[in-house]
């Protein structure tokens, strides 16, 4: 299971990949933002994509659709403080595969993260 | 911090109970701590209440300026309940991770303000004793103080309709 995780903050960037340890899940890559996301995307093979949505240089929505311009199916789940009604149908809209608003529990990231990581036997 | 003769606008009103609820979540959610909010006061000053701040701008229907300020002990707290990692001074992780509760705090609060349509900035950080703040020309920004088991810390805000 490799993981892209794109957050223009380093600690959120962090508390992910915790939330992603605790699955078993090591193999994570990090950006901090939409380009540098994209360009990994790009130079690498992943099986799940968490990213964010306010970044510099490339924003999560735009960086959502160069993904499914890519990849129509890869699991794309954006965490983020965007939990507006009309942010979360642009993102249905764009092809985001699930949300996570910030803020979340522990509990709640992890119950996003089991719904998507097939765990390692 | 004196009260103002100047009115507060009905925007910024408008916001101090969605401010109160989003850092409310925030701390909850993120820090596992509730805050107990010891002040509400007018600002007449550019001077925010503690040494470290993080300035969100908010643009859309209203344009105005979000800030979170925390005593370095408070701020040194949020890192270690955020990344379990234990700071003595004001680097790196510090101001990322009080970037992003404040960008957590004011992206909760603006979902709470639907209809205006607000966008948040990327944070910026200030630090240093007396460092000040500057609201866009006629904005009389709040300042909501509060106490909590990782230290003190306050949510100012200030905002104005567009047109």
């Amino acid at each position: 299971m490799r993981v892209l995780v794109v957050d223009d903050s380093a600690t959120m960037r962090n508390i992910i990949k915790r939330g992603l340890g605790t699955l078993n899940v090591t193999t994570v890559s990090e950006a901090s933002d939409g380009v540098q996301g994209l360009n990994q995307f790009k130079g690498g093979t992943f099986d799940l994509v968490l990213s964010d949505w306010n970044m510099p240089n490339m924003d999560g929505l735009q960086f959502l659709k160069e993904v499914r311009q890519l990849d129509s199916k890869i699991p794309f789940i954006m965490v983020t403080t965007e939990g507006e009604r009309a942010r979360v149908v642009s993102a249905i809209e764009a092809g985001v595969s699930d949300y996570l608003v910030k803020p979340f529990t522990v509990d709640a990231l992890k119950a996003k993260l089991e719904k998507w990581v097939s765990v390692p036997t | 911090m004196t009260t103002t003769t100047r009115p507060v606008s009905e925007l910024t009103a408008a916001i101090v109970n969605p401010l109160m609820s989003a850092t409310n979540d925030v701390f909850s959610m993120m820090l596992g701590c509730k805050p107990t909010r010891n002040g509400l006061s007018l600002k007449s000053n550019l001077v925010p209440s503690h040494d470290l701040s993080a300035v969100i701008g908010v643009t859309g229907k209203a344009v105005g300026t979000i800030v979170f300020s925390v005593a370095r002990e408070t701020a040194f707290a949020i890192v270690d309940r955020m990344l379990g990692m234990e700071v003595t001074e004001i680097n790196t992780e510090v101001r990322d991770a009080v970037g992003e509760v404040t960008n957590m705090i004011a992206g909760a609060a603006k979902a709470k303000l639907e209809s205006l349509n607000l966008s948040i900035s990327i944070p910026n950080i200030v630090s240093g004793v007396g460092h000040e703040v500057h609201y866009p020309t006629g904005i009389v920004p709040i300042c909501l103080s509060f106490q909590s088991e990782i230290g003190p810390f306050s949510v100012e805000a200030g905002f104005s309709p567009v047109g």
